[in-house]
């Protein structure tokens, strides 16, 4: 197995080098200072922000210098914006992304599995019509729309006419364990909103795994040996639905660092996904730099970590 | 048969799997249970202790709470809450300028080249521990020289140099001397044009006798600083203010919310008394609190909406001050025909204000553009042709629900120079097609094709890709393209903007200027050509007599000889037409029924220590 890691490993090293190099140059076609700096800023002033930043330099040791510091984990450099060290912005963001993204993404799997192995099991009926209907119709309806829509009868209208306070209209408060409640308060929403926005197309696909994993011939073998129809759904055919489902989830992981723009900012939570917008409309090349660099290696990571999740449960994986 | 044994580890031990949903779904009903309808008790608790004022502040709110690197309105909001400038405008009447940290205003020598001013004694910085003991001290002349030679500081990246350049005698020379290469910068270096007389006098000599220099002062940029804070706590001092403001930091969080508490130690500052202010204010109960000590409020809190859906829901759930109307909203709360609040919103108690921005917005011309340039009278003829096709109050409609005040020249509305009416004599506001065509005879472009080579006129029309920007560029397109011009709109992202129109490339663009003071000379400035591009003359516009006029008005003083003046500039700039304008934003803004003593403006932001609360009312 160890081979094999080290194998993988090497192999996404210059791939690593190239997404930093193509970024870097990607982020120097048009001037940053100028796109920064705005429209009356001087020729002093540019140079000084220029300088500051190293942008005066060659390319190729502007390229060797960025890569030592992505090395050592180095991200001291200031953020044009916020003036904080870029390390502390992303480490502050990632809290609020992932108390969202994390529990929706369990709430969203084990949901649409639930969902997905009722109507395979009763494949073909209204019941399964009913709720893959249902499926398609969430997820043809505009993330956009359920937060208007959330925010206004989730939040706003029930504190109104009901005197109920459940949820915030917006806003994010640390969560730690003395104030779970801040959890309920904040972040419930906006999960209950992605939860109901992603389960449609997790289910589907979902059911899809698990009606064609019901086709295969050991599952007429366990029934001829006398397993009930339940059982083998939701034992047999369960078990072996999950590898897809595993590949599924390990896609999604590192996207649960980045969070999800919309919701952040709609919401007003001071996660990944705005900060990241926030860099971008600003042009904070310092941020944006060192975030493409980060979701870069963590991508990398979780496709070996997948990789390698596979050759464990699938032998041939690692033959091939 | 073979592929029932492949399945992950994990899921083996299927009981460990069952255990960890229910535990997480546990884990959830458990904290949902005591939230029920918890914040609002929670909130209503608090209110009860101590006065607290929520307010909204739209976008990510400030990047920085250091003066010397602050430069949006955002900056402006929150640091002119906990440092103080030198002078301000009045909250009564924000055209006048009023002492803040001073005894009173500069005395001015005859020749207006030397400013005495006299500091305020007893202001106390905010206790913090940069001072010893943790007390804050007494601001002292040194304070405000140390703050003036900050913005010199390359540790700043010049930031907001401009604001000081050539302005103060010698200043410029220790700038220069100080930030050479391999040199630490040094404070107590003297500077000419500073003169300490004592702790709480002191002269400042300027190059030339502008007036604007005292507008300056009440900029937030130049707010006071403690040497200690800065030498304590370096780069995070712009996140650790330490000032002499009405209120102190408590807690801010970037892009999410900013705390303030009142300061103990604030000088004595009185709410405005009942003669400042004017007969509608007086109606509104303005003058209420006259002469009263501020600030009244305990706390603020300021929220951060990125979003305008958030922001309205809580301001209609009695959650926020006030809050500017967002267009999209603008018909939920106002008649849309007489911009009248809507009956069912003022019986709530909910009351509003509409400011006028000092802003300029315009379509701008290269006038060294080859075919468009030029002072000469049939290019001049051709821009007046386009500025008579180009229908403003349709763009005001379309897109600012015509709320926008479309005036003709570069002087925004209720400053000095300003058209009666937004309207002057030799007005080339359109639509008036028949006039353009005229015009354009007139320039050699008969029917949008030159008279002598049949060539189509092709006007490229640069501006940065918003969706705002592609809507009005298409509607500007219809409107020109109605005379036989062939009009291309080039939608490019901002610094690409800035380069075609610093390097002169641009025929024509779209930009907007908001006035860093309330004096039309700011506006005016414009069109100097000292400052054409890349300074902030975009036009490139060019003309001795306006050059000597702009130099004569800066050592003016407020009064009707200079006003005269800046009509004459004025109507010079309408009749040469670098431009097709102008267009100022107005705010609207809702009041809650609790919020005491607003009257917002966004000309400065030191009125807020001025507001207060009437919880009874929430």
């Amino acid at each position: 197995m160890w081979p094999y890691i080290a194998r993988k490993l090497l192999y996404n090293i210059p791939v690593y080098l190239g997404i930093i190099l193509i970024v870097m140059a990607c982020l120097r076609v048009n001037d940053p200072v100028t796109a920064y700096i705005g429209k009356n800023a001087s020729e002093e002033q540019k140079q000084a922000l220029r300088t500051s930043m190293g942008l005066d330099e060659p390319f190729a040791l502007q390229y060797g210098r960025f890569l030592l510091k992505v090395v050592t984990l180095d991200f001291s450099e200031r953020s044009w914006e916020l003036k904080r060290p870029v390390g502390s912005i992303l480490a502050s963001s990632v809290v609020p992304s992932l108390s969202i993204t994390i529990p929706a993404l369990i709430l969203t799997t084990l949901i649409a599995i639930t969902i997905s192995l009722c109507a395979a099991y009763v494949r073909g009926s209204l019941t399964d019509r009913v709720l893959m209907f249902g499926a398609v119709l969430g997820m043809s309806i505009s993330l956009l729309v359920y937060v208007v829509l959330g925010q206004y009868f989730g939040a706003y209208w029930p504190k109104q006419n009901l005197g109920i306070g459940v949820f915030a209209i917006e806003g994010y408060r640390p969560i730690t364990l003395s104030s779970l409640n801040n959890w309920v308060t904040y972040c419930m929403l906006p999960v209950i909103i992605t939860v109901v926005l992603t389960i449609g197309y997790d289910t589907r696909f979902y059911r899809a795994v698990i009606v064609e994993e019901a086709t295969r011939d050991y599952v007429t073998t366990a029934i001829a040996k006398g397993a009930t129809k339940p059982k083998v759904m939701f034992v047999h055919v369960l078990k072996n639905a999950m590898i897809p489902v595993i590949t599924h989830v390990m896609i999604t992981l590192p996207f649960l660092v980045t969070g999800s723009i919309v919701m952040e900012t709609y919401f007003n939570i001071p996660g990944m996904g705005r900060t990241l917008i926030t860099a971008i409309n600003s042009k904070d090349f310092p941020v944006i730099q060192a975030f493409t660099a980060v979701f870069a290696a963590i991508f990398i990571v979780t496709n070996i970590l997948t990789d390698v999740l596979y050759a464990l449960v699938d032998p041939r994986v690692r033959l091939s | 048969m073979t592929r029932m044994n492949i399945q992950p580890k994990i899921l083996r031990n299927s009981r460990t799997f069952s255990a960890a949903c229910v535990s997480f779904v546990a884990l959830l009903a458990v904290s949902a249970w005591p939230t029920v309808a918890a914040p609002a008790t929670a909130s209503k608790a608090d209110a009860r202790q101590t006065k607290t004022l929520q307010l909204p502040m739209r976008t990510d709110g400030p990047k920085t709470l250091d003066p010397a690197q602050g430069s949006t309105q955002y900056e402006n909001i929150a640091i002119s809450q906990i440092y103080e400038t030198l002078l301000t405008f009045s909250y009564a009447d924000p055209q006048k300028l009023e002492p803040l940290l001073l005894d009173g205003l500069p005395e001015r020598s005859p020749d207006g080249l030397e400013l005495t001013f006299k500091l305020k004694k007893g202001v106390k910085f905010h206790d913090a521990d940069c001072f010893p003991g943790g007390k804050g001290r007494e601001l002292i002349t040194d304070d405000v020289f140390y703050s003036l030679k900050r913005l010199a500081d390359k540790e700043y990246q010049f930031k907001n140099w401009w604001l000081l350049e050539g302005a103060i005698q010698g200043l410029d020379d220790f700038k220069t001397q100080q930030n050479a290469d391999g040199k630490k910068f040094d404070y107590d270096a003297p500077v000419a044009g500073l003169i300490k007389i004592n702790d709480h006098e002191f002269k400042i000599l300027l190059t030339r006798p502008v007036f604007r220099f005292q507008y300056i002062l009440t900029m937030f940029q130049t707010s006071i600083v403690p040497r200690e804070a800065i030498e304590k706590y370096g780069k995070d001092f712009v996140y650790k203010a330490v000032g002499t403001g009405p209120f102190v930091l408590d807690r801010w969080q970037p892009k999410q919310s900013l705390t303030l508490v009142r300061n103990p130690n604030y000088h004595e500052c009185r709410y405005p008394s009942r003669e400042a202010w004017n007969e509608e204010d007086r109606r509104r109960r303005l003058h209420r609190p006259a002469g009263e000590r501020v600030p009244f409020v305990d706390r603020m809190e300021f929220t951060m909406y990125n979003q305008e859906q958030p922001m309205w829901l809580q301001f209609q759930a009695g959650r926020l001050g006030y809050t500017e109307v967002p267009a999209e909203y603008f018909e939920e709360a106002f008649d849309k025909r007489t911009r009248e609040l809507k009956p069912e919103i003022a019986r709530r108690g909910v009351t509003a204000h509409k400011d006028v921005l000092l802003d300029f917005i315009f379509q701008g011309f290269n006038m060294e553009d080859s075919v468009l340039g030029g002072l000469a009278p049939e290019r001049k003829a051709l821009r007046q042709a386009i500025h008579l096709a180009t229908d403003l109050d349709e763009i005001n409609e379309a897109f600012y629900n015509g709320i926008n005040a479309v005036f003709d020249g570069p002087i925004p509305v209720a400053l000095d120079g300003h058209p009666e009416g937004g309207r002057t004599p030799m007005s080339y506001r359109g639509p008036d097609l028949q006039r353009a065509r005229a015009k354009l005879v007139e320039a050699g472009w008969p029917e949008g094709r030159n008279a002598r080579t049949g060539e189509q006129l092709v006007i490229r029309y640069y501006t940065s890709n918003s969706m705002l920007n592609q809507q009005q560029s298409e509607m500007l397109k219809r409107q020109i393209e109605r005379l036989g011009v062939r009009f291309e709109p080039v939608l490019v992202d901002f610094s690409t903007l800035i380069e075609f129109c610093d390097n002169k490339k641009a025929p024509m663009f779209g930009f907007a200027w908001g006035s860093d003071y309330p004096d039309a000379e700011n506006n005016l400035a414009l069109f100097y050509s000292p400052n054409k591009s890349p300074g902030s003359n975009h036009y490139n516009y060019e003309r001795a007599e306006y050059d000597a006029l702009y130099e004569q008005i800066l050592t003016m003083e407020p009064g009707p000889e200079r006003t005269a003046v800046y009509e004459r500039m004025r109507d010079m700039i309408i009749e040469d037409c670098p431009y097709v304008g102008s267009m100022g934003r107005t705010r609207f803004y809702l009041m809650s029924p609790w919020i005491l003593n607003c009257r917002p403006t966004e000309r400065m932001w030191t009125w807020l220590k001025y507001l207060d609360v009437d919880d009874s009312k929430r």
